[in-house]
């Protein structure tokens, strides 16, 4: 809070809030998109470049990595099978499972596990005195399956698409996609596993129609209710369980094991052991209707397991699925007789009691060509390969945010600001006001979730606002923009109505790193030496400020044909910072990548009201056929866009802004 | 209104009695061309501007869709905005009306001891009340009565809480 009351007024004083580290613009890079399934106890990749059908990359022969990652040396980790292979030994630096613990808090995990967990808001896992935290875990993951594309691309991949469960929340999301650029990826987006699904099954070539997504991984559940209508690919409900999955059967059934073998609190060594002999009798008994158990550490011999004693175990665990499924049809309001189809997706579907109990409610046989544990990652690389910008025809996806995002207001009540279910990109806006004159700055905390209790919510992230003038009460109106991208990430803009002035506020979630950290391990998960990164990084920027440079130029070049669209003194300052890239792209320009990039953010700033005055026109003259002199009415319309003055409830924005 | 209406960015006349098949129609085709999704590889300026376009159709979708959000919707563009207090926002109900409410809210809890089939009666009663309120708060927008219309509009919310107090509270 500044005291002096000139300061008030000036720009940038009003907030001491730091501006956003604004995103690389998106890179072109055709037929080089990857998808990846970061899964909790499996991660695959896949490409289907320019086109091609999708196919799963195999590492150390198979298809699945095990998503486990082993610290106990400590100059280097192995991930994968070689990883598994010793969790039994060193159950506490062998980390599996990481997706359960994404975007958590230490205080939110109430699963059992055996590690030792660190930290107060943001989660690590102390692994032998290094301490890591589940986005580092999953970015060295994420890394192996880079690499592995990369060998298979014979060179750079240009972006990936990373799937999540529809269910995770912001946080979550935040995570996998910090994740992501840990590991050196440029994430083009998080994609929800069902969507992805049923992107695999071509379900998008069909005409149209409604389809459910089962989906009941290792760790997670997930029920999505889709629908495809005119290209556009809708996701109308998703629901699930974010601590559902395959595992729960694991525990149950190993629990059972060590009942009979009479141990009733194992040491970590049996417990793991029980374990792997639960999943491996789980699997056998897909087929089979008996299978022998030996657990050499609790002394169990020769013991006989039969599908009907698993089944019985993991009968009320596979019906939790039950209540989330009949709610999402609910929510899309879709008849179970309705759907078109039925997809399976994740390994725990291969249970024949799972898929039973899939037919008895949406009273269809379910749809499963495509191996359960591959679908995901197959549609992940067909929209990594439409994003890439390769040919491949693409379909629209809508998606929507799984959780209602509220503010905290007085008495600990959640004020619901977007609702759960609705579809995303979407924005809206609350005006907050002063209660005295005293008051210079107000918390804002925003939460997610469906109970009415700020503490039964999951909390996303808490910020002061700062230097609001002293008015009399309910005079200061801060307006609050909530925004949630295509990745269902949130952006929060502040906004004094009195002065105009506008901060964007970088919600990160409570439990992550900011973004310091991020680029410091970046920096560090570089093999490169500095030079060789500072080099690439050069010529990336160039190749960026020189493309934006052209795709401005066009653009100039067209606005001859729409006055209105341009006023003299703008493109006047976007043709003196033309001149300015110009002379970076010269042979005299500068030789690192910073001030490259700082020219490329002056041009896309200076350029910024222009391609959005493009993009509405485009938009109105394509929806009603109008007239240049209706497009200029709209853009005098928009210049005199006053800052919406609501009331105290929330009220969604209108679509300019 | 300061920006477009949702019905211009969704190429509908503004009117209650929208065709619900263009509104898809328009809505599905604009989202095809305006996704960020388009702009993967554009410029920061192009995604954000796509992610702001696809937003307002988001919304507006969501809004004219809806026969109560449309409604409503419609009664801001005639100058009365429903989740505003005092001028130019929610009409003032009459004391009647409001102790008339107080009086079924605190009549339900009675009904809940009587068990689920009278509550079940009691919902079927409020749904077709609500459904006989709709209509006439569209009728009065039809004839441009935008304060008749608000006023039902009003009502109609009163009528959603009791639903909602039926439902949560069993």
């Amino acid at each position: 809070m500044a005291d002096e009351d000139d300061d008030l007024f000036s720009p940038g004083a009003l907030f001491q809030i730091e501006e956003p580290v604004r995103e690389r613009a998106g890179t072109r890079a055709a037929g080089r998109g990857i998808g990846i399934d970061l899964g909790t106890t499996h991660s695959l990749v896949a490409i289907a470049p320019s086109g091609a059908a999708p196919r799963v990359l195999e590492i150390d022969g198979s298809a699945l990595l095990p998503s486990v990652v082993d610290y106990r040396d400590p100059s280097r980790t192995v991930v994968g099978r070689d990883a598994r292979a010793h969790q039994v030994e060193a159950p506490d630096r062998v980390v599996s499972s990481v997706k359960r613990f994404m975007g958590r808090a230490p205080a939110d995990i109430d699963f059992t596990h055996p590690y030792r967990l660190d930290g107060d808001d943001v989660l690590r896992f102390d692994v032998g005195g290094r301490k890591v935290t589940p986005m580092e875990v999953s970015a060295e993951i994420l890394a192996v399956l880079r690499a592995r594309a990369e060998k298979e691309l014979g060179g750079p991949v240009g972006g990936a698409v990373i799937t999540v469960p529809a269910y995770f929340d912001d946080a979550q999301r935040q995570a996998t996609k910090d994740a992501g650029r840990i590991a050196g990826l440029e994430v083009y987006r998080l994609l929800a596993e069902p969507t992805a699904a049923a992107l695999a099954y071509g379900l998008d070539r069909g005409d149209r129609g409604s389809f459910a997504v089962f989906d009941l991984g290792g760790g997670t559940f997930d029920i999505s209710v889709l629908r495809l209508h005119e290209g556009v690919f809708q996701v109308l409900a998703t629901g699930g369980d974010s601590a559902l999955g395959g595992d729960d059967f694991d525990r149950a059934i190993a629990a059972h094991l060590l009942g009979v073998a009479g141990i009733a609190t194992p040491d970590a060594r049996q417990h793991a052991e029980a374990m792997h002999a639960a999943r491996a009798a789980k699997e056998a008994l897909s087929d089979a209707e008996t299978v022998g158990i030996d657990l050499a550490r609790s002394g169990l011999r020769a013991h006989q397991l039969t599908r009907g004693v698993i089944d019985e175990i993991m009968d009320p665990i596979a019906r939790r699925s039950l209540a989330p499924c009949r709610r999402a049809l609910t929510d899309a309001g879709v008849d179970v007789r309705a759907l078109d189809g039925v997809v399976l997706v994740g390994g725990s579907t291969r249970v024949p009691l799972v898929r039973r109990l899939v037919m008895q409610l949406f009273r269809r046989e379910p749809l499963s060509g495509i191996d359960p544990d591959q679908v995901v990652a197959h549609g992940a690389a067909i929209q990594a390969d439409v994003l890439s910008g390769s040919a491949r025809p693409g379909v629209t996806l809508l998606d929507v945010v799984p959780l209602s995002l509220g503010l905290e207001t007085m008495g600990g009540i959640v004020e619901k600001i977007i609702p759960r279910n609705a579809t995303i990109p979407i924005a809206a806006r609350q005006v907050f006001t002063n209660y005295s004159e005293q008051q210079t700055g107000m918390v804002v905390h925003v939460v997610q979730g469906e109970r009415e209790m700020v503490a039964d919510c999951r909390s996303l992230a808490r910020f002061e606002l700062e230097g609001i003038p002293r008015l009399p009460p309910s005079m200061a109106r801060v307006e609050i923009t909530f925004q949630l991208d295509a990745d269902a990430l949130l952006t929060v803009t502040a906004r004094e109505l009195m002065t105009g002035v506008k901060q964007t506020v970088e919600v990160k979630p409570t439990h992550g790193l900011s973004e310091d950290e991020i680029d410091a391990l970046v920096m560090e998960s570089l093999d490169h030496a500095d030079t060789d990164f500072e080099a690439r990084n050069l010529a990336e920027a160039r190749v960026e400020l020189g493309r934006v440079a052209l795709a401005i130029r066009t653009a100039l070049a067209e606005s001859g044909e729409l006055p209105g669209l341009l006023p003299d003194d703008e493109r006047a300052a976007i043709v003196a910072v033309l001149a300015e890239a110009d002379a970076a792209l010269g042979p005299t320009g500068p030789t690192a990548a910073k001030p490259v990039n700082a020219v490329r953010e002056r041009l896309e700033a200076a350029s910024e009201p222009f391609a959005r005055r493009r993009m509405e026109s485009a938009l109105q003259s394509g929806m009603a056929g109008r007239t240049v002199e209706s497009i200029e009415s709209a853009i005098d319309q928009d210049e005199a866009l006053d800052p919406k003055r609501g009331g105290h409830s929330a009220s969604t924005i209108e679509p300019a802004s | 209104m300061d920006a477009p209406s949702h019905f211009v960015v969704l190429g509908l006349e503004p009117s209650f009695d929208i065709d619900a098949a263009a509104l898809e129609r328009n809505y599905l085709g604009a989202q095809q061309r305006h996704h960020p999704d388009r702009f993967a590889a554009g410029s920061v300026a192009e995604r954000r501007a796509a992610m702001e376009t696809s937003a307002g159709l988001n919304e507006g979708y969501r809004v004219l869709r809806d026969p109560v959000r449309r409604a409503e919707y419609l009664c801001k563009l005639g100058g009365i905005d429903l989740d505003v207090t005092g001028d130019g926002g929610a009409p003032a109900m009459s004391q009647a009306f409001l102790i008339e409410m107080i009086e079924r809210r605190e009549a339900l809890a009675q009904t809940r001891e009587h068990g689920a089939v009278a509550l079940d009666a009691l919902r079927e009663r409020v749904e077709l009340e609500r459904e006989q309120t709709l209509d006439r708060a569209a009728a009065a927008l039809r004839l441009g009565k935008i304060r008749d219309a608000a006023t039902g509009l009003v009502e109609l919310r009163y009528l959603a809480r009791i639903l909602d107090e039926i439902d949560g509270g069993a």
